[in-house]
Order: C-alpha cells, then structure tokens, then sequence
C-alpha cells in the first residue's frame, strides 16, 4: 500500500507532466501514457427537463441527468478508442490539417485532484482542468471541465485506462470539441 | 431597401457576391423571403412516440415546441408566452402535460392553448383564452418521418416541394423495414459562419474533400468518387451527390454504414447487420438506387442530410454572422440496440463538434465569413462557374440535373432560386 501523501503526489505529477506534453504539442509522447484498451468518452450535454417528482431531491439537479453517455440512447460528442486517438495525434503532424495549421495554442491548468478509490493496481481519479485555446486569427476560448479517470498504476509508470470529460457547456460554442482533454 | 439582386447574383449564378454572406439587409430579406416561406425541417417523428412528447426547434431564429399533442397528432408551436413573450419551454425535450411561463405561471397544452391565467381570477373580466394560445406554426406536413413546418400559409405541398428529391431520399430511407430514428437531442454548435456555407457544403460541395480533409480521408475514397461520383439537383436548391457503385462491387465496399469508424471497428454484430441491410437492398429500393452509396444531401434551404456518416444537420441562421449548426445521428429503427450504439459513432466519429473531419470544414466557414467580410473587394465576387458551360445530358436512371461532381450547378442553382426568392420581397 502506497502511502497516500506520496501516492497524492505521484498522481498530480504525473498529470502536470501530460498537460506538458499536450501544451508543448508531443502528442506522440501523450500516447504512450494511455492504455491501449483506453475508453474516451465525451458526453453531451442537454438542458434535460426536471422532473417534478424529484423536486426537493438531489436527483433533480445532478449532473448525471444532463448527460447523453457511453451508455444511453442519447449521442455522445465522443465515443473513442487508442485507433480514433491516434488518427488525431498523427493529423497533428500533416500540413494538411488545416483547422490547426498554424497550430493553436494551448494551456491547460490541471487543479482538484482527487483520489476516490485505489483497487489493486487501478486508480480512480477526479481533476479539473481549464484549457486556454486560440487559432491564429481566430477569438480565444476556454474550456472548463472535469475529468474522470481510471488510472493503470504500477511502481514506475502511470497509463489511462478510461477517461469521461464533463464539459461545462450550454451550448457547444467552441471551434472544436475535438482536443485531447 | 438599398439591396439590387442582380448586383448580388448574376443572371447565371456563376459570380456571387460577397455581400450574400454578411450584410444584414440581405439576412432580413432572407427571412423574409426564405425562412417565411419554405417548408423548414423541425424534427423526426421517432423523437415524439408519445403523447405529451415534445422536442425543441427553431425556424430561422424562432424557437418552435414540436409535440405530440393527446389526440396523437404533431403539433408545433412558437415557443413564446402570449403575456410577456418568455418561452414556456426550457428543456431540449421530454413528455409533459403543461407547458408553464416562469414569469406570471400562465399554462399551456401540448397542443399550444392557453389553458390557464392565474390572475384572471382576481379580475371582474376574465381574456378570452381562445385567442390567446401560442402562435401555431400554420402548416405541418411530413416526409418519410421528417416533419418539416411552413410559416406560409399557401405554400405548396411537402410532397411537390421535394419533387424529386425523394427519388434520393428514399434510396436510403427505404432501405430499413423500420425506418430510423434519431438518437438522442441535436449537437448545437455555434460556428462564426454565415448559415449558407454549411449547407451549400453539404448540397453538392464534395469537392473540397480531397483537399481540405487530405490528412484523413485516404486517396482511394476521393479515386471513388471520380470514377463514379455524381451530383444529382432534383430540383433548384435541393441536391443530393452519391457514387453509383458497378454491379461487381464487392457488399464491403457497397452497403452503407461500412465507411464510418462504427462500420470498420465495431466488430461481426454490427458488419452483419449491414450486410443483410445491403441484401435486402435490391429488392427494397430496385436495383438502381441499391447500388446507390450517398455521400451528402441538401434539402432547400437549410436542411442537410450525410448519408455516409448518417446524420441530419440543420443550419439555422443566428444573423448573417453566426449560424447554430444542429446535428443529429440517425440510425436505422429496428437495429438491435447495442448495433445502434456503435452506428452513432459513424456520425460523430467524424462529424459534429467533436468530428475529426468537420473541424476542418468549420474552420474554413469561419475564414469564408472573414474573406466575405473585407473592404476594397466588391468588384471581385465570388466564382461559382466552375462547369458552367459544360453540358448536362439526362440520365435514363436518374431524376434531375446529373452531372459529374467538379460541376458547380448544384450551387448556381440554389443561388438562382435564392435570388428569385429575395427579389420577390425586396
């Protein structure tokens, strides 16, 4: 059992050191931090109605109930795996991928991490993040969200095995919602 | 009104002005125009099994309540409270008796009548809540399950308005024993665009493809594409471009739902499906339109429909300067549930928001709106010629206009109808 200060520690370190390959655009690098069986999910997210049964609940208002997931009827902006994400990370690298030739800017602001439950080797993690985004000749955007991550965590290296992005959109008004988050 | 049509336009539709995409007296005379008197796609009857089922929409810039009224029928209402105006309806969708003003509490049906003023009764003459129910939307008609609403109330039939576009449509709607269905509430994306682009890029545009999205659309699908790619204009505004496969074509390269990321990672279950949906093909749609692989289509004025990558998508204009990009994926209706699942990914996989292909095409409606923007160009219109003296023969097989896909009729044609449309209200 590791010790949870330093387990706290690895983990921030670990994801500092990916939104650091992500702003610096080594996107080659990022994804040999995920598992190969990865699981990338973007939910969409509605104005969902609230129902009257549920007022004075916490289920009236949870977030969840605003979420067209993995597994619902509904569509999700993302469904991916290893072979969707490495279709993106090569674009990065062609002339050719015209909505970011010139390539945009980044910054991604990591913060709130969370440990929620450590089984056998598999973490289960929660983070905010801010992502600071601009084409060239373009406005400037920022995404806000959390991640939810299942983590693969052996003594020296850390891999992503699942990973759901909440989004805290209304309405999609960002040129793209297709960035590794 | 300082706006000369034939300024904007020329008589052949080959020179189009900057001006079309970004002057807001020519957006006013659009929804004038255009908007007020098209039929406008509102929704899928999938979405409204229901009484009491509802789903939102607009029709250019107003927002509309879609619902399955208790007598069973479809009914769309202007989203707007009689008293003060608020919409009475704030949820993408869901099932309800009663849709509620937040403001003063005044209720309406489903069907869009005013059922109760809670202060009336404090009052010694109550209104007449007869006259007062939400603006009904004055013609609804429907099309192989998509319901399409008109302002005008003299408007042609759905039917005549499709004319023969429906010989394209149903060579995909036809297709499935159920029909499809839509899963789940639209993608609304907005983008800086002018609403045009969008759907002149899914009327015929499959020209920009081999370039624009050279990074990920291999070199064999654009070789298809001129080898056997047409573009098809039923009818003026209305398109439909395809690939008309030889009767030899392996059903691999043949069915639909085998080129989206669904088809080519989701395994047997979902390859089966589509191969039995390609067997029955011949005999659902004749053997013409079962060798028929679409690619996109466009329904005047704002409606697009991508076969490939099964997905409606509406442009709906939010002035001259921002378009809300809806987008839905469509799957067919009597998929098992676990095959529907991965068949929505062919949709956003590639398109939507999160698209790894439609972020490039989103991007270039930005820079277009900015290269529409600028000064000192007036003189130097927009070039819509490219075939324009090139002849079009018809085709024993196919309705309309058919011409190769490099010929830019099916944009001159939409801009020809555009035009006459303005300029009957300028």
């Amino acid at each position: 059992m590791t010790n949870p200060i330093e387990l706290q520690y690895q983990v921030e370190q670990f994801y500092f050191h990916e939104a650091e390959l992500l702003d610096n655009r080594q996107y080659l690098e990022w994804l040999k931090l995920l598992d190969p069986d990865i699981q990338y999910v973007l939910p969409s997210r509605i104005n969902a109605q609230v129902e009257n049964r549920l007022r004075g609940s916490q289920s009236m208002i949870a977030v969840d109930a605003e979420l067209e997931d993995k597994d619902s009827e509904g569509c999700p902006l993302r469904e991916e795996n290893i072979a969707h994400l490495t279709v993106r990370a090569d674009r990065a690298y062609k002339v050719n991928s015209w909505a970011e030739h010139p390539p945009p800017r980044t910054r991604r602001l990591i913060s709130n991490v969370r440990i929620k439950a450590d089984n056998q080797g598999l973490l289960t993690c929660r983070n905010n993040f801010l992502l600071h985004y601009c084409r060239p000749g373009s406005r400037n955007f920022v995404y806000s969200g959390e991640r939810q991550d299942c983590l693969s965590f052996n003594s020296d290296t850390i891999n992503i095995r699942r990973r759901r992005i909440i989004l805290d959109y209304a309405d999609v008004n960002y040129p793209t919602v297709g960035l590794f988050f | 009104m300082n706006v000369t049509l034939s300024h904007l336009v020329n008589d052949d539709a080959s020179l189009i002005s900057r001006r079309c995409w970004t002057d807001p007296q020519v957006y006013a005379l659009e929804k004038k125009g255009i908007f007020a008197r098209s039929w406008l796609y509102l929704a899928h009857e999938s979405q409204l099994p229901e009484p009491g089922d509802f789903v939102q929409a607009y029709m250019c810039e107003t927002p509309i309540i879609v619902a399955r009224g208790m007598d069973r029928a479809i009914h769309a209402s202007i989203n707007s409270c009689t008293h003060r105006g608020l919409p009475v309806c704030r949820s993408d969708h869901g099932n309800t008796k009663r849709f509620i003003c937040p403001y003063h509490n005044w209720s309406y049906s489903v069907e869009g009548q005013l059922m109760t003023i809670p202060q009336e009764r404090e009052l010694q003459h109550q209104p007449d809540k007869t006259q007062l129910g939400l603006k009904a939307v004055p013609r609804l008609d429907n099309y192989q399950g998509m319901i399409f609403g008109s302002f005008d109330e003299s408007i042609e039939s759905l039917d005549e308005y499709l004319g023969d576009m429906k010989f394209y449509l149903d060579a995909f709607f036809e297709r499935f024993d159920g029909g499809i269905e839509i899963m789940g509430s639209p993608h609304r994306w907005l983008i800086d665009a002018n609403w045009k682009l969008p759907m002149e890029n899914q009327l015929g545009d499959v020209n920009h493809g081999p370039y624009l999205h050279a990074a990920v659309i291999p070199p064999e699908a654009n070789e298809e594409i001129l080898r056997c790619g047409y573009s098809a204009v039923p009818k003026a505004g209305h398109g439909a471009t395809f690939r008309l496969m030889d009767e030899s074509t392996p059903w691999e390269q043949l069915a639909w739902g085998m080129e989206g990321m669904g088809g080519i990672l989701g395994g047997t279950e979902v390859q089966e499906y589509l191969r039995e949906t390609q067997a029955k093909a011949v005999e659902r749609v004749g053997p013409i339109r079962a060798r028929m692989k679409g690619l996109t289509y466009g329904i005047y004025p704002n409606l697009s429909f991508l076969w490939s990558n099964t997905s409606f998508k509406v442009s709906h204009p939010r002035g001259p300067d921002k378009v809300e990009y809806w987008s839905w994926a469509a799957v067919p209706a009597d998929a098992p549930a676990a095959v529907k699942r991965v068949l929505r990914t062919n949709y956003s996989s590639f398109f939507g928001p999160g698209g790894i292909l439609e972020q490039e095409d989103s991007e270039s409606w930005m820079q277009q709106y900015l290269g529409a923007n600028i000064d000192f160009a007036e003189d130097r219109p927009f070039y819509y010629g490219l075939g324009l003296h090139d002849e079009i023969k018809p085709d024993p097989d196919l309705p309309g206009a058919v011409s190769i896909t490099a010929n830019e009729h099916y944009a001159r044609a939409f801009f020809t109808r555009w035009r006459k449309q303005l300029e009957a209200v300028a």
